[in-house]
């Protein structure tokens, strides 16, 4: 019955792939083309633009977006789409790390971290283990933990303890270069090679293929996708720490924009939503490219709408695009 | 007797979203019995308030969980219907609200259109259009909170009828009553519940599968967008900023009601059901005096555990299939051999 079907099907399929010759390759980069031209128009004709401390503020955003974004990565990759609460997450393990400052840097650096995975972690167990919508899941989850942070802190924002300074070395530049950047670079590094040459990681691209497949194969497609929510938890909560010693203020505004910027900057990097394909290397170069628009609008003054705006069409062209090339 | 075990969960699956309402509602009646706490008509007026501002949301959200698809673009409609119909419906309401729903129909079309004809995974695409719509409704109010100056027209339409509805809630409850019938009536409520059940037999067995998702879209934003306009004229005011937790609420509503989310389950009755009996729940803690972290918590641990059990014969299933081994063998099967 299948074999009848399919080779019914065989004739149309041929006709698919002479039809497929590369017109969205062509459209993609005509886009490329026309978003490159209105980079390089609105770096030269904006002005305060190229100049050294705007370049360091792009990639200090980078950085910030772009540890995120390396986690929400694995999570893409595992066929999981994405999370929508890693904004709440990287507000509270900054809030976290704030308050924790009380004890000792380090300490607190772990607890921002800790809490991070922790937060993951679960998510990605109710998930993995019982089938759960990823989706609904973050949403309730983004949710559960404005909650418990309000009930928490009282509602307050929590300050470090006075006299404390040590961390604002994480904030401040080394060798001339916004710290944070290191911090991606190396996250960015670890990520990827842990995607590429670890038994997690092949796993993980090979679950993200095909569910199915990786569940017959006897890969535990559980624990899999509970450890991809727990390194995006972890690098969150990373971010959450840079985030906290920047504005050494914690409280539930630090959430700003970061679970969608996070989004837009896997999903322009060209990693396919469904999983399976997908690099840590794209998601730096998304996060660059987020970072820069949103710099680029700030700028010259667009208001908060167009940025959003902006956005969503950049995140709804990619999306339609990266999917067209991939064909069916 | 072979019956009895099937459909006794049947009837238990399809019971369960009333059976959570009824216990609220007894709840409600007997809080006032036991406690110092009063419970009077406005508190129900309260209720089927929040019924005719979130449940055509919770509605719009389901119908789309039904048909297997899951539009995340619901809360920004619902600001933007708000603000179009705030920002022209000051000489004539209804004209406002025509205009945010010929809004909608757009926003409908497109993103249902690129949905159903890429046949691409709705919620990234429904997380831009989120955006798109979002960044609409600032702009549109100048990143600001726009006030309707004919305040008479929101004095009318919450003005409360036999002490509990309003003309707010009377479409609302009449929109509900009409998606019911056409869902368990009509070839499109059956062609909604069987593309979001089997996408490919329905594909076979003739459904015009792209019309049937472009049409749940298009319903979506419109009933998204009209509770919007409504609620707009009721505050008097619309702003890009009020609550993001609409589509929590919907999601968390339309999971109480029985709406699956793997699609092909559910329908408006049950959706109707999660919508009060998260609003008696919402008006409980309000009576109780709860902090408003409270409601977050509630919210988002119901909507967590509703996603998880729902989840669970699923996954159960699944351990099961890994174990199977351990049991002894079953009879030979033709499924064996084509693996």
């Amino acid at each position: 019955m299948r074999d009848a079907a399919a080779s019914a099907m065989a004739p149309l399929r041929l006709v698919a792939a002479r039809r497929r010759w590369d017109l969205p390759g062509a459209l993609m980069a005509v886009v490329i083309a026309i978003v490159t031209g209105l980079l390089i128009y609105g770096a030269a004709d904006t002005s305060g633009f190229l100049t050294v401390s705007n370049l360091k503020a792009i990639l200090t955003a980078t950085s910030l977006v772009g540890i995120i974004s390396v986690g929400m990565t694995a999570i893409m990759i595992s066929g999981n789409l994405f999370s929508l609460s890693v904004g709440q997450t990287a507000a509270v393990t900054a809030t976290m790390f704030l308050y924790a400052l009380r004890v000792d840097l380090t300490v607190a650096i772990a607890a921002g971290i800790a809490l991070g995975l922790g937060i993951g972690a679960v998510q990605g167990g109710i998930v993995g283990f019982l089938g759960a919508n990823t989706i609904i899941i973050t949403i309730g989850a983004g949710l559960l933990q404005e909650g418990l942070a309000t009930w928490m802190t009282n509602g307050n924002s929590v300050v470090p303890p006075s006299g404390s300074s040590s961390y604002t070395h994480l904030a401040l530049p080394l060798f001339g270069v916004p710290f944070a950047i290191y911090v991606f670079f190396a996250v960015a590094i670890v990520a990827e090679f842990v995607l590429r040459k670890t038994r997690f990681g092949r796993q993980l691209y090979l679950m993200g293929e095909n569910r199915s497949a990786a569940h017959a194969a006897g890969l535990p497609t559980a624990l899999l996708t509970t450890g991809a929510f727990a390194l995006a938890g972890a690098c969150t909560g990373l971010a959450g720490v840079l985030i906290g010693a920047a504005s050494a203020n914690g409280s539930l505004l630090l959430e700003g924009t970061y679970t969608y910027d996070a989004i837009a900057a896997t999903l322009v990097g060209g990693n396919a939503v469904g999983g399976g394909r997908g690099s840590v290397a794209r998601t730096v170069v998304g996060a660059l490219f987020i970072a820069t628009i949103s710099d680029l609008l700030l700028l010259r003054g667009y208001s908060t709408g167009i940025q959003i705006l902006v956005k969503g069409i950049i995140v709804a062209v990619v999306v339609v695009l990266t999917n067209l090339r991939r064909g069916r | 007797m072979k019956l009895a075990g099937p459909l006794r969960a049947a009837i238990r699956r399809v019971s369960a979203p009333y059976a959570i309402l009824i216990l609220m509602v007894a709840v409600l009646a007997v809080l006032p019995a036991v406690s110092h706490y009063s419970v009077t008509a406005t508190n129900v007026y309260d209720v089927l308030q929040n019924f005719a501002s979130l449940g055509l949301v919770a509605l719009a959200l389901g119908t789309t969980m039904i048909a297997g698809e899951f539009d995340l673009s619901v809360t920004s409609m619902y600001l933007l219907g708000a603000m179009v119909a705030v920002l022209t419906g000051a000489p004539s309401p209804v004209a406002g609200v025509l205009l945010a729903l010929a809004v909608a129909l757009g926003v409908g079309l497109i993103q249902g259109g690129v949905i159903a004809g890429l046949r691409l995974n709705s919620m990234p695409v429904t997380l831009g259009g989120y955006l798109i719509l979002l960044g609409t409704t600032y702009i549109l109010g100048h990143n600001q909170t726009v006030t309707y100056a004919n305040y008479s027209v929101g004095l009318r339409l919450d003005q409360p009828i036999l002490s509990i509805f309003s003309i707010r809630s009377f479409v609302s409850i009449g929109i509900f009553a009409v998606a019911a019938l056409v869902m368990a009536y009509t070839r499109v409520g059956r062609d909604i519940h069987a593309i979001g059940g089997d996408r490919r037999a329905s594909r076979i067995a003739g459904v015009r599968v792209a019309r049937v998702v472009i049409g749940v879209f298009v319903a979506s934003a419109l009933m998204t967008a009209l509770a919007g306009a409504l609620l707009g004229y009721s505050l008097s005011t619309a702003s890009p900023t009020i609550a993001v937790n609409q589509l929590t609420f919907a999601a968390t509503a339309a999971l109480l009601g029985g709406v699956s989310l793997a699609g092909g389950r559910g329908s408006p009755l049950g959706i109707a059901a999660g919508v009060l009996t998260l609003s008696i729940i919402q008006e409980l803690l309000g009576i109780l005096g709860a902090a408003s972290y409270v409601q977050s918590l509630v919210t988002g641990g119901v909507l967590v555990a509703v996603a998880s059990v729902q989840g669970l014969p699923a996954a159960l299933a699944r351990m099961r299939s890994l174990t199977a081994w351990r049991r002894p063998a079953a009879p030979p099967s033709s499924t064996a051999a084509d693996a």
